[in-house]
Order: structure tokens, then C-alpha cells, then sequence
């Protein structure tokens, strides 16, 4: 239908005023994060996946190759600009997430938008965002029942909010008919003119 | 990037944006692999220094700034002192467990997120959006429909704050208790926020391509950034920075401990 290739600008520009709301959702999140933090055992790590909203949001209202990784990479840079307390950690780590995301929406070449894959994303996002905790935060080092509550609570936390929340908010979104003027035209809007 | 508190402008304001940020990224992957809790505390003290003598903003606001660095040192240092493994025990006390290991390897990381924290404002504090856009474009070709796209993006930010207050306004006045659940709350908010947000970027998107910025055509710019003596200046420093950094952490250590690992 389009005759370039890859995004428009109308797709990009989107994806990132989107994720700029994100943005400010994950700056404010980091205080929250910290609030939740003392009172131990890896409360925490539940409320973590908000971190990797962006992707699945984004991927779910637009629809296109990219837009997953792009979201991710634009809400982190959002929130570097109004002065992240990780600073640019959360660049990196947008990268990281964002490439995860995008790798699992790719592998079901673009074509399913359930709850099911939505999932998955997140719990990707989560390995990327472990591999850099790795590197970062020794987590390795952490007792072994201590590292395990902490895997468990930020695996359950990503696919709770990254996942079927990001699709019920997406859903209700879908309601108020936005979404309608981003997406691609499906195979349905097809079969409803021949009807 | 805050426009509301006034500052003097000092070098590290002239320095090229797409320069600082590729050095602040080696830096980060730098300190990654660095394990001698020696080393990283000389090198976030240059940093503090750094950032306390030439961000050019007043020493009260800096102050109020570093007040969440603090928070984030404790709460990243503490979990590793509580729960880390190590072999020489200090004190125990049901799961609390704080070794030597632990301990050090705790204040490591909290110096770590210290570190990170301050690249991140160092940079923050002294690059305008704007003219970072335009040098990600001029010296590392980034596409122009992403850069414009982001900076459109930047521009709509108080925009949605306004909008969220009217959210918060109208939610008031209609009564609308808080006692629901946070997703709930979270919801009531990003709806309303969302699908404005995405027929605004839907408009914007329809003027700009009429203006061809979605054009991939050679084309000039507003502000033409390049190098300057400044950009010599910073390297030079943070090279001498880390050099001092490395030679006062290997020669004169305040921990005998060379790694944390």
C-alpha cells in the first residue's frame, strides 16, 4: 500500500510521543521504586516491568516491524532527558530491553498481537534486562535464596504489567478508536468492504 | 536540560553533544569492568568535582540534586551487604549476613550507581536537547524524520503535564474516589493521555511530511555544530582524570582490597 519501506514519519513520530507518556511513566517510577525498595526481600523487583511498557504498548497500537525496539529506545531517552537517577544506564538498557522485545515480536514475523506474545516480550525484556544486571550489579553474588526470590518477583512483575496489563490498557484503548488512524489495515478491514 | 533555572554557561556547554555522549558511554562501559573499589572511588570524586566546579549551576541546586544519589547508594549498596555471599562474617542475624566480601563489594556497587548516576547529569545538565539532535544528525547520521520526530516529542512534554493536571482536575471534580487499585489509577490516567497524544503526533505527522521533513534528500541546517578547542579540552581531561584515577588507586589504596569480585 505504501511505497516506501520501513516507517513513515507519521509512524515514528507516533511511537515516540507514545513513548515519551512512557517516559515520564518510568521517571516517576524510579522514585517509586526506591520507596518500595526498604522494605526488603525484592518488593521491588515486582513493579520493575513497568520498565518495559513501552515495547509491548507500542508493538500492540502500531503494529509494525521496529516500533517495539524504537518505543523502548525513545521512553529511556525521555527519561535520561528529565534526569534519570540511573543516568545513562537507562539508555543501555533501553537498547538491551527494546532488542529483546523486538527479537520475540520478530520471531512471530509481526503477526500475532495476543496476550500470549505480549507475554513473552516481557519475559525477554526481562533476560536482557538480567544480562545487564550481570554485568552491572553482581547479582551473581547474591544467596542463592536471595537471588531466586529476585528472579521470581521480577519475572512475575514483567509479565504482569508488561504484559496483560499493557494489552488490557491497549484494549481499552482500541475503545475510544485511536488506534484505528496508526494501524496498518488488516486482513478484516478487507474482508468487511467485500461484505 | 531544565530551561527554568538559570545557569552560566561554561565549556562543557560548548562541547560537541554527540562527542560527550559517545565519551560518557565508553565511560560507562568502562567502569563495568572495573572491580577495585580504589580506583572507582578516586574517579566519582574527580567526577563530584567535575560536576560541582563546571555543570555552571548554582551550588544549592546541585546540592538538591545529589540528595537522591544518596538514597540510591544506600539502597544499592545495602541489599549486597544484607544477603551477599563472603567467607569472613561480621555479623549475622536470621537471613542477615554481612561478610567483609559482602560488605565491600556492597559499597563497590553503591560507588558504581554513583558513578553512572553522574555521567548521566554531567551530560543532562550540560547539553541542550536541541542542539544534540542536531549533532546526532550532522556527525552521526541519524535520520532526520527519527531526530525531528524525537525533538517534536521533547517539545510536546509540557503539553501532556498540562493535560495530566486536567486529567487530575476533572477527576476531582467529578468526585472520583482514590480507593481503586493502582492499575486502575494508572489506567484512568494513560487512557485520556494516550489516545490525545496519539492524534496530536498524527497532525504533527501530516505538517511535517507537507514540509518534507520526512524527506531523505540532502538538507541543511539551522544550527551547524561542530568541533571546537573545548571538545580537545574534555577529552584531554577525562583521560587525565581516569589515568590519575587509575595511578593514586593502584599506588596509594585506601582498601587493601584489589577486587570485589
Amino acid at each position: 500500500m505504501s511505497a516506501t519501506k520501513g516507517l513513515k514519519l507519521a509512524d515514528i513520530l507516533t511511537t515516540i510521543v507514545i513513548s515519551i507518556v512512557f517516559g515520564i511513566v518510568y521517571k516517576l517510577w524510579g522514585p517509586f521504586y526506591y520507596f518500595v525498595k526498604p522494605f526488603g526481600f525484592h518488593l521491588d523487583q515486582l513493579i520493575y516491568g513497568m520498565w518495559f511498557i513501552a515495547a509491548s504498548v507500542a508493538f500492540l497500537i502500531i503494529r509494525k516491524p521496529g516500533v517495539a525496539l524504537l518505543a523502548e529506545i525513545a521512553a529511556s531517552s525521555g527519561e535520561f532527558i528529565m534526569g534519570s537517577e540511573w543516568g545513562l544506564e537507562v539508555l543501555l538498557y533501553g537498547v538491551v530491553q527494546g532488542l529483546c522485545a523486538e527479537a520475540v515480536f520478530a520471531t512471530f514475523r509481526y503477526k500475532r498481537f495476543d496476550l500470549f506474545v505480549v507475554s513473552l516480550a516481557a519475559i525477554s525484556s526481562t533476560i536482557g534486562s538480567l544480562i545487564m544486571d550481570f554485568y552491572k550489579g553482581y547479582i551473581e553474588a547474591l544467596a542463592p535464596w536471595n537471588l531466586a526470590l529476585f528472579l521470581i518477583a521480577r519475572f512475575v512483575g514483567a509479565i504482569v504489567i508488561s504484559g496483560v496489563f499493557a494489552s488490557s490498557l491497549v484494549k481499552a484503548l482500541e475503545v475510544t478508536g485511536v488506534t484505528q488512524m496508526v494501524r496498518p489495515a488488516s486482513k478484516e478491514d478487507y474482508d468487511a468492504l467485500d461484505r | 536540560m531544565r530551561w527554568d533555572i538559570c545557569y552560566r554557561e561554561t565549556w562543557l556547554h560548548r562541547t560537541n553533544p554527540s562527542l560527550k555522549l559517545l565519551v560518557m558511554l565508553v565511560l560507562f562501559i568502562g567502569v563495568l569492568f572495573v572491580h577495585n573499589p580504589n580506583i572507582l572511588m578516586n574517579f566519582s570524586i574527580a567526577l563530584i568535582l567535575l560536576f560541582i566546579i563546571y555543570t555552571g549551576y548554582p551550588m544549592k541546586y546541585l546540592l538538591l540534586l545529589f540528595l537522591p544519589f544518596l538514597l540510591i547508594f544506600i539502597s544499592t549498596a545495602s541489599s549486597m551487604m544484607l544477603f551477599g555471599q563472603g567467607k569472613t562474617t561480621w555479623f549475622q542475624w536470621g537471613l542477615v549476613h554481612i561478610t567483609k566480601e559482602s560488605f565491600l563489594r556492597g559499597m563497590h556497587l553503591g560507588f558504581r550507581a554513583l558513578t553512572f548516576a553522574l555521567l548521566g547529569l554531567l551530560f543532562s545538565l550540560t547539553t541542550r536537547p536541541v542542539y544534540l539532535f542536531y549533532s546526532l544528525m550532522q556527525q552521526l547520521k541519524l535520520k532526520p524524520k527519527y531526530a525531528y520526530s524525537f525533538l517534536a516529542g521533547v517539545r510536546l512534554i509540557p503539553i501532556m503535564l498540562e493535560e495530566f493536571q486536567t486529567v487530575q482536575n476533572a477527576l476531582k471534580v467529578r468526585g472520583v474516589t482514590a480507593n481503586s487499585g493502582i492499575f486502575e489509577k494508572i489506567k484512568r490516567y494513560a487512557i485520556p493521555l494516550l489516545s490525545q497524544s496519539i492524534r496530536r503526533a498524527q497532525r504533527i505527522a501530516v505538517a511535517m511530511e507537507a514540509k518534507r521533513f520526512s524527506s531523505g534528500a540532502a538538507r541543511t541546517f539551522y544550527y551547524e555544530i561542530g568541533f571546537s578547542k573545548y571538545d580537545f579540552v574534555f577529552l584531554l581531561l577525562i583521560s587525565v582524570m581516569a589515568a590519575v584515577a587509575y595511578y593514586v588507586g593502584i599506588s596509594f589504596p585506601y582498601i587493601p582490597v584489589e577486587d570485589v569480585r
